[in-house]
This record gives structure tokens, C-alpha cells and sequence, in this order.
């Protein structure tokens, strides 16, 4: 007994003691203060990269690049753990243990919080001329996540879908668009919009095209947060109320799957490509999954098109914004962050990731693909940070009004759903219940409306 | 009078064993569905209808995919060796807290048991939020020993069906070792622990349910999913949120359940007595 | 036996083991290596957490960071925030999925407890759900509540046409019973197993003399076996009303997180502690559900007592509390 006790006892010394070292401030470069190539090349380091990209792990397209950063750097190794689960999951693996790896797409952290996790690249001031979207996870002006791609939020869609529907034009409104849901209905087997609600996180995107409906830079983090009843009606199809009126409508006329609490995300991407769907509302990442799916017949079939919302000016808009963004453990030592900042670097620059995802380069200097070849005059829409001294009012807002906007929110558009199919709450009471959550958040966080 | 005495037992006992056969059916009904969809291939389980009997019963490449794919085997082995752990921790401690307990008057006495007594009144997975911050101070997250501890610290079943055998043990056989010299250690040891057999195959029957199906404490605390794997954990992982393929689904669920439901059957006598025994007896 | 004694026969290091075997050291010896790793585990892993928590629900504060203290606010917001407030109204479902659970497991432990053919097959065929993995079940039941898979064709089967079918996972009106329906398999042959077990304990002479008397089945159930096992029904239903607050694995896998209405109280916690990682709020939760607990317990206990007041002479108190420890079972 008494020893069994020592054994535990010393067991539970053992694991406390394994208290890391972290290794703050001590001589991990910033992003820009190294050439790659050149540097750390014979750096001996083990590091662990969580991804969402379990599809990537499973090709082993994912094998390849860490493959060819080896070739550069021998000594670095890379382990790669996809994670399905990936908004939840990374969110208590971050918690759980100071050594859960060292470089993840960092999840929904309140952005005060970034620096508890994840180490510095460098400043904002500094890296913003060279790289898209450097501002995504930055607080303080301070960057602590470098994009892993860029998106251009659209609509997936199956362009033989659309040519059998009769619909010669893209629609550009919500009054078109749902027409068009309506012909392919009408004219072909085709569900006409697949919601992928079982999945959760991907109808957290609907988000993501409100600043398409106000047509402002200053959207998002700025005057979203001041603005009085920012889901009230409109009656010309702009604002955040007409992008989230589509869901509901096509809800309500039937336009969606048969059954929703059964949608299959993996087994929507060959259905898309086959023509069994004629569109999906997600950001540009998901236009090259649809096109190379496996089982997918035709892939030339899948298009991407500007989410039909026109904004007050009369243009059409897609909100383009940073992918997840990698994030350096800052409590292991500073070889392991040193070799994971020179991983990120890597992917960043030189394995062409961004652009084999369909996504928009991450360095300034970096190619487009040729997906956005449909989206004609539409422009792309970037979101300017929070004014100085509201970088974490959008957190505050957010968790004060649970609408978890652009963070997560998932089951706020689940609901929206739910609510059209059962036909239990009428769109305007949905969307005036979320005005007044947000009003009650402005109102018990003393924000000034304006 | 007789005849009509007879008449209704005959309509009651109909009742009585359609009752059984539908209630039967319904819980085998659901288990018997995945069968028939493990052994099909993905053509013939997309068209043919889910209670379709398998055309080949030898197509096993579901199970071999899942069982390649989803590192069960891992899983299989971390469940055991944990159940092993734990059930070897609880049983020690258990048997050695009731010792003391049921043979010794002193102060605190009622109060240890009391305290277990009310540990036992909630689930303790509610206390899962502070658990696991405690768990993230101890940095015993993501780790096996953590899992060990916790699995051992939070259950106080063992303890309990213990305590409770103890007190049918007559305190005659003790005395008469004390006679002879032994010392309470010895007693415990030499004399007790042999004959609590009964009560540890309970605490192993249950407890080792319980480890062999545990998800939410594993996937919680077991956080780098390619090194540590429980069978419930490599289940839901492989299988997961996305994935709607039925026919690896069930040859997955079937892997996991076939071991338990085969140990089930050969020891049926002993799984009923641990259940009665763990709440019934006393 | 003074610690001066003590110290004394400690000088002598023959006489050491002397002190050490007289009985009252040795007594103590035994309490305290035999008792401590125990309770430190069960003030550690539950005594401790309980503490914690209750001081943890009165701040607004994640894993890493306290923000600030709160008071009281996060118990108003459980109770003033529709999407928490409405998980109760879930566990109802469970709730009453859990009587209805005791009833046939009632039912079917006292038909099957008369003689009847095939009790074998019967009993492990209602039994072996329970021992099948949460996870698995809730593949399983996927499966089977599936548009047009197993339950649908089954029905059709039987006559029903699919038409006028519910889905079974996407209709708001059932698919909370659909997911209750998932424990009750899993649960009523464990409970039937327990239940059957206090019957057989029943001394066979009474029915023999009850019959004599002319008592029919209904009055040997209801005074023969009911009172002979209301400590395991109280106990069962105190677990079950217990569980179905606590239920997390039907929704968790059959409906992706609790969603379409389906989220059960522990499943808004959980996500509010790990994935929101509002610590304080999950807390308050905590807090707010073991109240609720210990308030459902003592319910229960006045009730069966008053309910069992004429019946038995054992010492049902005693054995009442043992029984709580049986709760790991379920």
C-alpha cells in the first residue's frame, strides 16, 4: 500500500513538474527577420500542425507539402494531426495542455486572448504592406496569425444545374436568386440549395456575406457594432436582413434538402459535382474540395458566383477575408517556435498552398487563381480593423449578445432554418429578436450608437 | 366458471408473451439493421432496401477498411490497459477504505462515509468544468495517467459495493487471526482480500462496462487523438460529425460492440449477480 | 499511550516494532495508509470541484482569465436567456422517458419473474443494449431513424406508408422522443435486471399463502413485490430523473451537438464551458443543476416514504442509503 501510495504520489510530482518552460520574448524571430532558405536550415526541431484540412490529410496532399518543406529543411519534423471537429476541438486542446502542439488555425479566442496562446509575428504596421488580411488576428497592433488563405465569399454552384434550370444569368438580388432556386426545382432533380446544417460550422458562413449587403469597408468591425437594429427590415434587398432572408425563403418554399438534420459534408461535395446540388453557400476554400471531389464526374461543372445581394450603391460586393490563420504555441521552447515560425513562413511564401485552394494570395506579390472569373465587375470587399481602442468590443458584443457573429455563430443560422421549415416564427420576429439582443449588448456595454 | 377462469388466462398470457417477443425485437432490432448493412458493399447498400439480407456474407471489407482506417486497435488495447488500471486501483482502495471503515470506531468515521455517500448522489460528470481546470493545473491533461487518475478518483462505485460485502464478512475471522498474532495488515491482506472475490468480480463487471464504453472523460482528456485512443474515442473519430457512409458505420459500431456482447453471453450468470449485486444486495 | 512512550520506544530501535504492533498504533497505522488515498481522491475530484465551482459561477471569467466579479449574474442569465432556459424544457423529454423506462421495466421484470418460457432470451435480449458504447448507440440510431432506412422500412412493412411517416430527426414535434426513446433502450433491461433481481428475493412462500388467501397477480404485485422492492424502484427513479438531466450522448451523436432543439442542458454546458469557454456561466449551470438534483432527491425520498409507509418492516432507511451507491451503475 504504502508503496503503491509512493507511486502515485510521486507520479502526480512527476506530472507537475513538467511544468514548460515558456519561452516568451526569448530569441524566436519575427516573421520578416529571416530568409527562408537561408536561415535555421539545419535547425533540429519536432513540431506538431493541427489542421481543419482533414481532407488534405486524407489525399495526402498535405504529406506533399511537408514533404517539400523538408527538402529545404531536413531536420524539421512535421507531424500532422486533422482534426474533424476543428472549431470545437482546437478550442479545448488550447486549454488543455501547454503542449498541444505548436501551430494550429487558430480557433474563435477572444482577441485580448491571442497573446496567452500564440506567439508574435511581428507588428501590423510592419507587415501590412506585404501580406493580405495581416490584420485578421492582430490585437493591439500586434500580428499573432498569418492567413493561410484568403477567401472570396460566393456560392458554389453547378453551372450544368443552372444551364438545365434555364437561368442564362447569374441572379444578382435575393428576389432572383430565390427564383432561380424555384426553376431548378421545377425543372430538374437537382436540391436547389444544400444547407450543410448537420455540419454546424458551415452555416456559421452565412456571416461572412453581410458586408456584401452594406457595401462598406468599415462594416464589421466598426460600424456594425455602433449601429442601431442592424437586422431590421429592408425593402430593396440590401443589408444584413436580406442576406440571411434568403435562407429563410428558401426554407419556407421548400428549396433546401429533404432533410436537413441528415445533410452529409462529405457527401455533398461529389453530389455537387455530379449535379445533385445546385449550390452551396460557402467562402471560395470550398470551390476546389467540390471540384476535385472524389466520386465527382464533373468537375468542369463547378462554378463560383458573387452572393446575390446588391448593396445600397448599387453594386455587388464579395467579402473577401482571411482563411484560418496559423498560430505559433508561445509556451513551448523557442526551438520548436522558431522551427514552427519558419514552417508557417514557408507555407506562407513558397508552397503555392493558397493558390491550390482556390484562395487569394497571401503575399501581396502572389497569383490569383482563375475562380473568381465569373465575378466580372464585382469588387473584392476587405474589412478595416476596429478603431484604436475597440479591438475587443466585437468579442464583447459577441459574447454579450450570443450572437457569435463572423465567431462561431452557428446555431443562430441553424436556427433560422428551423424556424422557416416549421414555420413557428415569422422572419422579422427572428430578426428583431437578434436587434434586440444586440441593443441589450450596446446597452450593458455602454457602446455609442450611432 | 372454470372454462371462463381459463379463457382469460389464455388471452392474458397471449398478451403476455407478445409483450415479450415486441419488446424483445425492438431492443434486437436496431443491432440486427447494422449487420445487414456491415456486409454490404456501397452499391448494393445505396439500392437495396436497409433490411435487405447481404448478398455475400463473406464481404468484409468494411470491417477491414474501418479497422485499417480508425486505429481501433489501439483503441482497443488503451481501453484495456485502462480498465486493468482502474479496476486494479479501485478494488485496492475500495477494499482497503471499507476495511477500515467497517472493522475500525473512530472519530471520522460516519463522516468519511458520508462523504462518499453524497458523492454518489450526482452525476460527477457535472463537475466537469472545474475537474478540468484542476486537471490543466495538474498538467495532467493529455495524458494516460491523468485519464487513470481521473477514472479512478471520480467513481465511487467500487467503494461502495465493497463496503457493503464487508459487512456480511464476519468480524469472528478477524479476531481469531488477532489471536494468533496477525497483525491488522496481515489481516487484510492474508485473510480478507482472498475472500472478497464475489465483490471484485462485481466492481470488474461494472466498472469495466463502464471504462470499455466511457466517451466523454476520454475525448476530453485524451486530446492528441493519433497517440491516445479508447474504443470510444477512435469510434467517433474515425466515424465522426461528417461522415454518413452506414455500411462502414455499422461494421465500425459492430467491431466495438461484437467483444462485450460475446463476454456478455459466455458470463450472462455473472453480469446479471454484478448488477443485482451492485444494487440490490444489502 | 502518550507520545512520550512513543518517542521513547523509538530511541530503542529493538523495540520499535514493539510500539509498532501495539494494537492502537497499529490501529491508526491501518486507518490512515488504508483511508487517505481515497478520501484525497474524492475531496480532490469532487469535494474540491464543488467548492470551486460555486466560487467560479460568481465571476465572469474563461480558463486562462478571470475578467471580473459578477455576483449573481450568470445564474439571471440561465434563467433570463431563452436558449439556456428552454434546455430544461429538453430534459423533460427525458424525464418522462425515464418513468415511462421504470414502468415496463416494472412491467416486464414482474411478468417475467412468474414462470415463463424462454426467460433467458428474453432477459439478455432487453438487457444487452445496455452494454452497448454510447458513441455506438448513437451511430446506430442514425441509422435507424434515417429518411427511409431501417425504422421507416420496418414500418412500411407493417402497412405504414412512408407518406405519412414523421422524419424522425428533423420534425420538431418528435424528434426529442426519438432521442429519449434511444436511452430507454439502452436503460430498461439494466433496470429490468435490478428490478428482477429484488424480486427474486421475495420469499416464494408469501405467494403461495397469498393465493391460498385469494389474491390475484395485480394484488401480488401490489402487496407482495412493490413493497419488497421500493428501495431499488426509489433508487432507480432517483438515478433516472438524475440521468436525464445529465444526458448527452443521444444528442451529442444523433443530432450533431443538439441540433434542431434537440440540446440537453449538459450539452449547453459543455459547450459553454469548452467551446465558448464562459468558465462562470458553465459554473453557475453546474451549480444550478445540482440544486436541482438534491431537490428532485429529497422529492422523491417523501414521496416513496409516504407512498411505502404501511409496507415493510426492514430497515429501509439504512438500506436506502447504501443503495445511492449504486448510482455508478447507470
Amino acid at each position: 500500500m504504502k508503496r503503491f501510495l509512493g507511486i502515485l504520489l510521486s507520479l502526480l510530482l512527476v506530472c507537475s513538474a513538467f511544468s514548460f518552460a515558456s519561452a516568451e520574448g526569448a530569441d524566436v524571430p519575427a516573421f520578416d527577420s529571416f530568409e527562408l532558405g537561408k536561415d535555421y536550415t539545419d535547425l533540429t526541431a519536432k513540431i506538431k500542425w493541427l489542421t481543419h484540412r482533414t481532407d488534405l490529410v486524407d489525399n495526402g496532399a498535405i504529406t506533399q507539402y511537408v514533404a517539400e518543406f523538408n527538402k529545404v529543411y531536413p531536420n524539421i519534423t512535421v507531424e500532422v494531426e486533422g482534426i474533424t471537429d476543428f472549431a470545437q476541438e482546437s478550442l479545448i486542446r488550447l486549454t488543455g495542455s501547454d503542449d498541444w502542439g505548436d501551430v494550429m488555425g487558430i480557433p474563435a479566442v477572444e482577441l485580448s486572448e491571442l497573446s496567452t496562446y500564440f506567439a508574435p509575428y511581428g507588428t501590423l504596421e510592419a507587415m501590412k504592406d506585404t501580406y493580405n488580411f495581416i490584420d485578421n488576428k492582430q490585437f493591439e497592433g500586434v500580428v499573432y496569425g498569418v492567413p493561410t488563405t484568403g477567401n472570396a465569399n460566393g456560392i458554389v454552384y453547378n453551372k450544368a444545374v443552372f444551364a438545365a434550370a434555364g437561368i442564362t444569368e447569374l441572379p444578382k438580388t435575393p428576389d432572383q436568386f430565390i427564383a432561380a432556386l424555384q426553376a431548378i426545382k421545377d425543372k430538374t432533380d437537382a436540391i436547389p440549395l444544400y444547407t450543410n446544417y448537420a455540419a454546424g460550422w458551415t452555416m456559421g458562413a452565412w456571416d461572412s456575406y453581410l458586408p456584401a449587403s452594406v457595401g462598406d469597408a468599415d462594416f464589421s468591425n466598426n460600424n456594425f457594432l455602433h449601429a442601431k437594429d442592424p437586422f431590421s427590415a429592408t425593402t430593396d434587398g440590401t443589408g444584413p436582413y436580406a442576406v440571411y432572408k434568403i435562407l429563410y425563403d428558401a426554407t419556407a418554399k421548400g428549396l433546401i434538402e429533404d432533410d436537413y438534420t441528415t445533410t452529409d459534408w462529405e457527401g455533398c461535395k461529389p453530389m455537387i459535382n455530379n449535379g445533385q446540388i445546385g449550390c452551396m453557400v460557402l467562402g471560395s476554400w470550398a470551390f476546389s474540395q467540390m471540384r476535385d471531389a472524389v466520386g465527382g464526374e464533373h468537375p468542369e461543372d463547378v462554378g463560383y458566383m458573387p452572393f446575390p445581394v446588391t448593396a445600397p450603391d448599387g453594386k455587388q460586393y464579395a467579402p473577401s477575408g482571411a482563411d484560418y490563420c496559423y498560430g505559433i504555441n508561445c509556451k513551448v521552447d523557442a526551438s520548436r517556435q522558431t522551427a514552427a515560425m519558419v514552417f508557417v513562413k514557408w507555407m506562407t511564401y513558397e508552397s503555392n498552398f493558397a493558390y491550390n485552394e482556390g484562395g487569394i494570395p497571401i503575399v501581396k506579390t502572389g497569383n490569383y487563381p482563375d475562380l473568381y472569373s465569373s465575378f466580372g465587375d464585382c469588387d473584392f470587399l476587405v474589412q478595416n480593423v476596429a478603431a484604436e481602442g475597440e479591438d475587443s468590443l466585437k468579442d464583447e458584443m459577441n459574447a454579450e449578445s450570443t450572437l457569435m457573429i463572423d465567431n462561431g455563430g452557428n446555431e443562430k443560422v441553424q436556427k433560422i432554418v428551423e424556424h422557416g421549415f416549421n414555420g413557428d416564427m415569422s422572419f422579422d420576429d427572428i430578426m428583431n429578436s437578434w436587434n434586440e439582443l444586440w441593443s441589450d449588448a450596446q446597452e450593458s456595454l455602454g457602446v455609442a450608437v450611432r | 366458471m372454470g372454462v371462463e377462469k381459463s379463457a382469460r388466462d389464455y388471452i392474458l398470457k397471449f398478451f403476455k408473451h407478445l409483450s415479450l417477443i415486441v419488446a424483445s425485437a425492438l431492443c434486437v432490432l436496431p443491432v440486427v439493421s447494422c449487420v445487414f448493412a456491415a456486409f454490404k458493399t456501397k452499391e448494393e447498400f445505396a439500392a437495396t432496401s436497409k433490411m435487405a439480407l447481404p448478398q455475400d456474407w463473406g464481404h468484409l471489407d468494411n470491417f477491414i477498411n474501418f479497422w485499417n482506417d480508425s486505429g481501433i486497435g489501439l483503441g482497443f488495447l488503451t481501453s484495456i490497459f485502462v480498465m486493468i488500471v482502474v479496476i486494479t486501483l479501485s478494488v485496492m482502495m475500495g477494499s482497503m477504505l471499507a476495511y477500515v471503515l467497517n472493522r475500525f470506531k473512530f472519530r471520522g468515521n460516519a463522516l468519511i462515509r458520508n462523504l462518499f455517500l453524497y458523492a454518489a448522489l450526482f452525476p460527477t460528470i457535472l463537475l466537469q468544468v472545474t475537474v478540468y481546470k484542476l486537471m490543466i493545473q495538474m498538467h495532467l491533461v493529455d495524458s494516460l495517467i491523468g485519464y487513470i487518475i481521473l477514472q479512478t478518483g471520480t467513481d465511487v462505485i467500487a467503494i461502495y459495493i465493497l463496503l457493503q460485502y464487508f459487512e456480511n464478512l464476519s468480524v469472528s475471522l478477524d479476531e481469531s487471526a488477532v489471536l494468533e498474532g496477525c497483525t491488522y495488515f496481515g489481516v487484510f491482506f492474508k485473510i480478507l482480500l482472498p475472500l472478497l472475490r464475489p465483490a471484485i468480480v462485481t466492481c470488474m463487471i461494472l466498472k469495466g462496462v463502464g471504462i470499455y464504453n466511457e466517451y466523454y472523460n476520454a475525448s476530453l482528456y485524451l486530446q492528441s487523438k493519433n497517440k491516445y485512443k479508447t474504443v470510444s474515442t477512435a469510434l467517433y473519430n474515425y466515424l465522426g460529425p461528417t461522415k454518413s457512409q452506414y455500411e462502414i458505420i455499422c461494421a465500425g459500431v459492430l467491431i466495438c460492440i461484437v467483444p462485450i456482447l460475446i463476454i456478455f453471453l459466455v458470463f450472462q450468470k455473472q453480469v446479471y449477480s454484478g448488477m443485482t449485486n451492485g444494487a440490490v444486495k444489502g | 499511550m502518550s507520545s512520550n512512550s512513543g518517542a521513547a520506544a523509538l530511541k530503542e530501535s529493538g523495540s520499535f516494532r514493539a510500539w509498532l504492533i501495539k494494537p492502537n498504533v497499529q490501529k491508526w497505522l491501518v486507518i490512515i495508509t488504508f483511508a487517505i488515498v481515497p478520501v484525497i481522491l474524492l475531496l480532490l475530484f469532487i469535494y474540491y470541484p464543488i467548492g470551486k465551482m460555486v466560487e467560479f459561477s460568481l465571476y465572469n471569467m474563461s480558463y486562462t482569465k478571470v475578467k471580473g466579479f459578477v455576483g449573481l449574474k450568470n445564474y439571471i442569465d440561465i434563467f433570463a436567456k431563452p436558449e439556456l432556459f428552454q434546455t430544461f424544457r429538453v430534459s423533460l423529454y427525458y424525464m418522462v422517458g425515464a418513468i415511462v423506462q421504470i414502468a415496463l421495466a416494472l412491467y416486464f421484470a414482474t411478468i417475467l419473474s412468474f414462470k415463463t418460457k424462454f426467460t433467458g432470451v428474453y432477459k439478455a435480449a432487453m438487457f444487452f443494449p445496455y452494454l452497448v458504447n454510447g458513441i455506438a448507440l448513437g451511430f446506430i440510431f442514425k441509422f435507424f431513424y434515417t429518411r427511409g432506412y431501417v425504422l421507416d422500412t420496418v414500418l412500411t412493412a407493417f402497412g405504414i406508408p412512408l407518406e405519412s411517416l414523421p422524419y424522425w430527426l428533423r420534425d420538431q414535434s418528435i424528434n426529442n422522443w426519438s432521442l429519449v426513446a434511444t436511452s430507454l433502450w439502452k436503460y430498461m433491461g439494466q433496470n429490468m435486471v435490478l428490478f428482477s433481481g429484488a424480486i427474486m428475493s421475495v420469499d416464494p412462500t408469501l405467494y403461495e399463502a397469498a393465493s391460498i388467501d385469494g389474491a390475484n397477480k395485480w394484488h401480488q404485485f401490489r402487496y407482495i413485490i412493490l413493497p419488497s422492492i421500493s428501495t431499488v424502484l426509489t433508487l432507480n427513479v432517483i438515478l433516472s430523473i438524475t440521468g436525464s438531466l445529465s444526458a448527452f450522448e443521444p444528442p451529442y451523436v444523433i443530432t450533431s451537438m443538439g441540433g434542431n432543439g434537440t440540446a440537453t442542458y449538459f450539452i449547453k454546458m459543455h459547450e459553454t464551458a469548452h467551446t465558448l469557454h464562459k468558465v462562470g456561466l458553465a459554473s453557475a449551470m453546474a451549480v444550478v443543476l445540482i440544486t436541482i438534483i438534491i431537490l428532485c432527491t429529497i422529492i422523491q425520498k417523501l414521496v416513496f416514504k409516504y407512498a411505502f409507509r404501511n409496507s415493510g418492516t426492514d430497515s429501509a432507511k439504512t438500506k436506502m442509503k447504501r443503495k445511492q451507491f449504486s448510482k455508478g451503475v447507470n
